[in-house]
């Protein structure tokens, strides 16, 4: 069930754009910039926020966690419906993003 | 807009009056018993207005809601909204609260203009050092000037709760000196022009914190009102006087106790005619004189205050329609003042008190704390205008002459214009809703033209020169998470500092040059021939 088949379609124009001639990282930062830092954070979730931070963890790790996301093997409402329309390049660009922030 | 009265139950009655011993539940008038009303005032009104009737964010009721369906306000609520400062509430409210939240604002018409009297403000006031005489003499870190601190609004991701604090930073080193916790968003920082070592910080919940920055802590408080950013500190530094959108007021306190002095009913004739009762815009002391100004926004007219015995007001009426911010020049004798609805902003001579004349902006003029800056012998005025339309200009005016200069093509609308006498270039913040407000734009003082952009990330907004003007601080607000430090001249980036949501960014220099761009031996010789010229 998609519950909130709306927020995916909020999404998709923001996540959908290529990245032109792009570093990877960069356009994975892109990506983070226009979506996921809205709960994350750019470079670690708000003090007061629930939302489990992402910077500098196993670049494995985040690339399988979006890929059960997407597949739904990891069951979440929120994330189901935002990485749902992620590709597979999207991924890795947003997982190498994240995983090569140093946490201060 | 028309306030809808209703006749409460006893029992309504009974819970408002259990309610108003709490001040932050104060205004939630519970309807049917629920605690929906209560957790509105906690997690949304510092942004979309206790009244519901929209603050920094858009008015939530029946009205504006209408034909909105529950699925996507609840979607909304939950995922927030992208780019805006909308934050997600999911994990943070239960679904069910969340549902709650929105079939009541949905149900729920813009609430009457709640009482917050002299008394209430009164009755507000905390004491947090008892005995000012135990505060150091000095600061307790390394500064060379005390006009070097610069401090920043950082507004927290929700707009309240940890991340909301004011962030005092020592402008020469780009280190952070002193955190101040403000429990909802900080929203304004203004200094003493008397005393170094005071600071009065207001947030987005109308509350005001008097700051010692010598020690870095909190001496006094007082709630003002529910919402209304702003603030204005008297030449002489011994007065303070705070407005509100919630409820319609201003009142005037002592800086040193924060004990309210007078309160103001904010209303008036429109320019239309019209007898309205109106939101507070900005509020400003002058180095020109023992005064206040105060724009009644819905008014359109702006009030000089003498601090004397009574605190007797004169009206200047027909300002313009929708009025907001506004800026000072000559020795803070002449107030430039912005009209969001007739693209305008209105010269005002406060000797005479008088309209000098009505001078052309761009859309929707928003000047943000103005400019001013000499040029070839000319005092130039540069305004901002947060309008996105054909003409998205900053404009120039002569403030001599009262005429425009130019209209300075920019790429978007803009909310904040910052200059330094030692710098070259005016920075204006592009505002517009997409890629644009990760920039910054630079206009050439002489050129008047644009000769640079910084993609400075985050939402962009609110530069502000060091005391010096060796350095350009902007905030990448929403979430940048950073406030970005670049050299004036070279304009390379030199130091980044970690907050949440920074937005505004206030330099104690302003206490100096009064409006950002002047010197400061400009305004002591200003000062010294009565502001005349
Ligand atoms: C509206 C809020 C929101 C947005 C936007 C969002 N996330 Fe999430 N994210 C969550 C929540 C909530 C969880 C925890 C879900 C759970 O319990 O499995 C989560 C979990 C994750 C996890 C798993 C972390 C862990 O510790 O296992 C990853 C990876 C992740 N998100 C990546 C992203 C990426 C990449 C984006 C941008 C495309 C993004 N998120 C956007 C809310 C969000
Ligand atoms: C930090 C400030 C802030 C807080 C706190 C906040 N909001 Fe918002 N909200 C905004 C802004 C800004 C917008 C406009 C977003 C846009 O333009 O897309 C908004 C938009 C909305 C909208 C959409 C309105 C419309 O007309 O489309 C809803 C619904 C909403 N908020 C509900 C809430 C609720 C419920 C809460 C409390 C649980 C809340 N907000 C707390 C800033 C805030």
């Amino acid at each position: 069930m998609n519950r909130l088949a709306l927020l995916s379609a909020l999404t998709l124009g923001l996540l959908s754009f290529n990245p032109v001639n792009a570093a990877v990282i960069y356009a994975g930062k892109e990506k983070a910039i226009a979506v996921c830092s809205h709960c994350h954070g750019m470079i670690k979730p708000s003090v007061d926020a629930p939302f489990p931070s992402l910077a500098g963890r196993d670049l494995t790790y985040l690339k399988s966690a979006l890929a059960q996301y997407r597949d739904k093997t990891r069951k979440n409402d929120l994330m189901n419906a935002l990485a749902g329309s992620l590709t597979d390049n999207d991924i890795s660009n947003i997982a190498a993003y994240y995983a090569g922030l140093k946490i201060k | 807009m028309k306030t809808i009265k209703r006749n409460l139950s006893p029992a309504t009655l009974t819970r408002l009056a259990a309610a108003l011993l709490l001040p932050f539940s104060a205004f939630a008038a519970p309807t049917d018993g629920s605690k929906i009303p209560a957790l509105y005032q906690e997690n949304c009104a510092s942004c979309h207005g206790a009244d519901l009737g929209g603050f920094i964010a858009p008015a939530l009721n029946a009205d504006t809601l209408k034909g909105r369906s529950l699925t996507s306000l609840r979607t909304l609520t939950m995922a927030g909204s992208f780019d805006t400062l909308m934050p997600p509430f999911y994990g943070r409210l239960a679904d069910d609260d969340i549902r709650g939240l929105v079939s009541y604002l949905k149900a729920t018409p813009k609430q009457a203009n709640p009482a917050w009297t002299l008394e209430d403000i009164k009755a507000s006031v905390k004491v947090y050092v008892k005995d000012e005489s135990t505060l150091p003499a000095k600061p307790t870190y390394q500064i060379d000037d005390i006009n070097n601190i610069i401090g920043v609004a950082a507004r927290g991701k929700y707009g309240r709760g940890e991340g909301s604090k004011a962030v005092f930073i020592n402008s020469v080193t780009h280190q952070v000196i002193g955190e101040i916790p403000t429990g909802t968003a900080a929203h304004i920082i203004d200094y003493d022009p008397a005393n170094p070592r005071w600071a009065y910080v207001k947030n987005d919940s109308a509350e005001l914190f008097k700051i010692d920055l010598y020690s870095m802590q909190i001496v006094r408080s007082v709630k003002t009102g529910f919402n209304g950013p702003s603030l204005g500190v008297s030449r002489d530094g011994k007065y303070i006087m705070a407005g509100s959108y919630v409820p319609h007021n201003a009142v005037i306190l002592d800086a040193n106790t924060l004990e309210p002095l007078k309160t103001f009913e904010l209303e008036g004739i429109d320019p239309d005619g019209k007898q309205v009762s109106s939101d507070s815009g900005m509020i400003i002391g002058t180095p020109f004189a023992d005064i206040f100004a105060i724009a009644l926004e819905n008014a359109g007219q702006v009030w000089v205050v003498d601090l004397k015995e009574g605190f007797p007001v004169t009206r200047i009426e027909n300002v313009g329609r929708h009025l907001h911010d506004a800026f000072l020049s000559h020795g803070g004798s002449k107030l430039m003042v912005a009209s969001y609805d007739d693209s305008i902003v209105t010269a005002i001579d406060l000797k005479d008190r008088k309209i000098i004349k009505k001078l052309e902006a761009g859309c929707v003029p928003h000047v943000g704390g103005g400019s001013v800056v000499e040029v070839d012998g000319r005092t130039l005025g540069f305004g901002t205008n947060f309008g996105d339309c054909d003409k998205m200009v900053v404009s120039v005016w002569d403030l001599d002459k009262m005429e425009v200069v130019k209209q300075v093509p920019v790429s978007g609308g803009t909310e904040s214009p910052a200059a330094h006498a030692n710098a070259p270039y005016v920075a204006v913040d592009i505002i517009s809703k997409d890629r644009r407000a990760r920039t910054v734009q630079l206009i050439d003082k002489k050129s008047l033209e644009v000769v640079k952009t910084l993609d400075v990330g985050g939402h962009a907004y609110f530069p502000e020169y060091s005391a010096d003007g060796k350095f350009l601080y902007i905030s990448a607000g929403y979430n940048g998470d950073e406030v970005v430090v670049y050299d004036s001249n070279s304009l390379e980036k030199i130091a980044s500092i970690a907050m949440e949501s920074p937005a505004g960014i206030f330099s104690h220099g302003r206490v100096r040059y009064m409006t950002r761009g002047l010197s400061p031996d400009e305004l002591t010789k200003r000062d010294g021939d009565k502001g005349a010229k």
